[in-house]
């Protein structure tokens, strides 16, 4: 049986820089507990603190390995260099769910919004910086031939930190895409018969309602 | 309070294959409740003295913030960038999001104030589900019985009314914007029956419902022409006319650099979620980080009456270790599937399916009376016994909490050999605002939605009705703010009135100064933000 990692003081100390600030630790802390422990200013880029809202966005130097990751899933190590990366910059691919009314067209509509969907270079940026391990270039891959539901389940634990879009060299912005595919499959092709014979009984009834208020008028 | 079993001694003695014994017939549950359940801790709870609220019960801890000084005063105003928009919402989770892209649908511009970034909150963390009655066996009226059952019959009958009645469009409006649902086979929403339902209405997708809602939600905003999206920038105080009697406008700060900005405005949308992060009475919470009550403090100051004040959800196991997972939730559905609750001494305590605030209340009373496992003065438990569950069940745990075994991995605890050790977490604010069925509050001007209000779930939740709450209630009050806004023309003056009435009340009152609210961010978080 292992040892759960609970008690700090009998931990080993860890130094390590985050922002430029020397920041002592122990060993277990999440990069946030170090960073909120030692007082570094302005780390207000924090969410959920379990990994699922992506805010907590930060590039991490080991040597000369340069990698990204969220900091609330990332424990102190020795010697490593943190920066607290900003949010990321306002979306450039801009589209309306409700301007689309006919199925047929979207795959010229997926081009129009997403042109550089289909320049992917396979450099991997993508797929290196994804801090739940999707497959991000194969579901680019997926949806620039159209396949959206395919693609969108591969984005599925995607939680919108945006990193892959930030390593993206031809700037297809991976996570929208995937976000695009899950959309326009659940806008187009979802259409419960449960949900519908209810909301159809629902409006029956207003209906009736609404009958009979006229008629003792 | 230094009784308990010391851990690697529970450790050492713990067996998963040991008789865990019998647990005898609930036979006094409100003494249990009210002896163990935090809501009855003694001194918990106070009367109110400044305020709309004045004689009522209230949390300790919130209370001392309802009743404090504010930050700004009108000299602060002064040279402040002055910004006008139709509707501000204030608060970026799920019931913001909503209210935002209905307001904007209506044709009002919109601004959506976030204290952190747009989607960081409790929605986002959301693994249960979402209730609606869509079943055939299924009907509103049940829906609408089992919520006020759950809420010991002290929710407003007409908003639950309003929410189960809105159920099934509300998911019609989720799948529209891009949300998906597990479905069955045959193509319809999958269902299944949690705790207080009489029938199956829990839709969901997979253990990410919240996630999954959340990122279309906030997709769906960022990319609307009419809504403009401020991060990083929570509100500091309201705005009321010149005489404090109706809501103006909000003074916003920014988390960045501490600049401050006046949104003048005509209606405002108050989306600003829980209080976890106050730690009530010393709790951990299941929380993210933003939720520090602010809403509840910006409504209270401007006269907005509130509700059930004493009444919060704590949720039965949440964490103890490891400690960057403190207070965070292990899902209901573990104990559903037979995990059973090991106190110290390897015996069963309680029924584990009992209602959430009786086996909340049962694990404190162990953890009081010495049968709980202790690290330190802070931090006790029970085990939650998962290796016997996966031996019983093999690969159980890998196949149907995928969420928690990567949780845990990767810190040197695997749940199918070493039992978790939990204690009751600090989950949900039941009460809150008062709202009508529009979402609008006491207040003219000033609606309020989501967790931040109050009424719909009396004094307990159930699972599901939090999700469908927001959605709900954001959509209406995102309608009533657009019309109201068409209706009026704007404020003649913008003002803090209401506070300097505040601050007459609390001197009468001969309360101290010298606290100041909202909170913003928990203490631990707050290094650096601006000086105060």
């Amino acid at each position: 049986m292992s040892r759960p990692a609970h008690d700090r003081a009998d931990q080993p100390g860890i130094r390590l820089n985050i922002n430029g600030q020397s920041v002592d630790a122990h060993e277990g802390m999440t990069l946030v507990e170090a960073a909120w422990q030692a007082g570094v200013p302005g780390i207000t880029n924090v969410g959920c603190m379990e990994g699922v809202c992506g805010s907590c966005r930060v590039m991490m130097r080991r040597d000369r390995q340069v990698t990204v990751g969220l900091a609330c899933q990332t424990f102190v190590e020795n010697g490593l260099d943190v920066i607290f990366l900003p949010a990321a910059s306002a979306s450039r691919h801009f589209y309306d769910i409700a301007d689309f009314k006919d199925s047929w067209d979207i795959h010229a509509r997926f081009h129009g919004i997403f042109p550089e969907a289909s320049r992917c270079r396979h450099c991997h940026g993508c797929v290196q910086s994804c801090p739940k391990d999707i497959k991000v270039e194969d579901g680019v891959a997926l949806a620039a031939s159209g396949r959206y539901r395919e693609a969108g389940e591969i984005f599925f634990e995607c939680v919108m930190c945006e990193l892959c879009d930030v390593a993206c060299p031809e700037l297809i912005a991976p996570a929208h895409v995937g976000l695009f595919c899950r959309r326009v499959t659940a806008h187009f092709h979802l259409r419960p018969p449960n949900l519908i014979s209810r909301i159809e009984e629902l409006r029956k009834k207003r209906e009736e309602a609404d009958g009979n208020d006229k008629g003792e008028e | 309070m230094n009784k308990g079993i010391p851990l690697q001694e529970a450790l050492a003695a713990y067996r998963p294959d040991s008789d865990p014994g019998q647990v005898s017939p609930m036979t006094d549950a409100d003494s249990l409740l009210s002896e163990f359940h935090p809501d009855h801790l003694r001194g918990s709870v106070v009367k109110l003295s400044v305020g709309v609220n004045s004689g009522d019960s209230c949390q300790r801890d919130l209370a001392s913030l309802l009743q404090t000084e504010a930050f700004i005063d009108e000299a602060d105003l002064a040279g402040v960038p002055v910004i006008d928009a139709d509707v501000l919402v204030i608060g970026g989770g799920g019931a913001g999001c909503a209210a935002a892209l209905m307001a904007a649908e209506q044709g009002a511009k919109v601004l959506l104030a976030t204290k952190l970034r747009l989607g960081d909150s409790n929605t986002v963390m959301a693994e249960g589900g979402i209730q609606a009655a869509i079943e055939p066996d299924d009907s509103i009226q049940k829906h609408i019985q089992d919520t006020l059952r759950g809420g010991h019959h002290a929710g407003n009958p007409s908003l639950v009314a309003s929410m189960a009645e809105d159920g099934p469009d509300v998911l019609r409006w989720l799948i529209n914007l891009g949300m998906q649902f597990e479905l069955t086979p045959s193509g319809d929403l999958q269902t299944r029956r949690a705790g207080g339902m009489s029938a199956s209405r829990l839709v969901y997708c997979r253990d990410y419902t919240g996630l999954e809602m959340m990122r279309v939600l906030r997709e769906a905003v960022f990319q609307h022409r009419s809504i403009e999206v401020w991060e990083q920038s929570p509100a500091v105080e309201l705005l009321s006319n010149e005489f404090g009697l109706k809501c103006a406008g909000a003074v916003l700060m920014s988390l960045a650099d501490g600049q401050k900005r006046i949104v003048r405005t005509r209606s405002v949308i108050l989306a600003t979620g829980g209080l976890g992060r106050l730690h009530l009475n010393g709790f951990p919470t299941s929380n993210h980080l933003g939720a520090t009550g602010d809403g509840l403090v910006l409504a209270y100051r401007i006269g907005a009456k509130l509700t059930e004040l004493d009444s919060f959800q704590y949720h039965p196991t949440g964490l103890v270790y490891p400690s960057h997972l403190s207070g965070k939730l292990v899902t209901e559905g573990v104990r559903a599937a037979g995990a059973l609750l090991i106190n110290g001494k390897g015996q069963r305590f309680v029924d584990e399916l009992q209602p959430r605030d009786i086996v909340c209340a049962s694990i404190l009373r162990e953890c009081q009376e010495g049968r709980g496992i202790r690290i330190d003065d802070e931090r006790k438990g029970v085990w939650l016994d998962t290796p016997r569950l996966e031996n019983s069940q093999p690969g159980l745990l890998e196949r149907q909490f995928p969420n928690l075994m990567s949780r845990t991995r990767g810190s040197g605890l695997d749940p199918r050999t070493q039992p978790l050790l939990v204690h009751p977490t600090l989950h949900y604010q039941n009460g809150g605002v008062i709202i009508n069925s529009k979402g609008a509050t006491t207040v003219p001007g000033l609606f309020a939605i989501g967790e931040a209000a109050g009424g719909i779930h009396g004094r307990n939740r159930i699972m599901g009705n939090a999700l469908l709450e927001i959605i709900c209630f954001g959509r209406r009050a995102g309608i009533a703010a657009a019309a109201a806004a068409k209706r009026d023309r704007g404020p003649k003056k913008v003002t803090l009135e209401h506070i300097n009435q505040l601050r007459r009340a609390l001197t009468l009152a001969g309360m101290p100064l010298s606290r100041r609210a909202p909170e913003i961010l928990p203490s631990y978080a707050r290094g650096g933000l601006w000086s105060r």
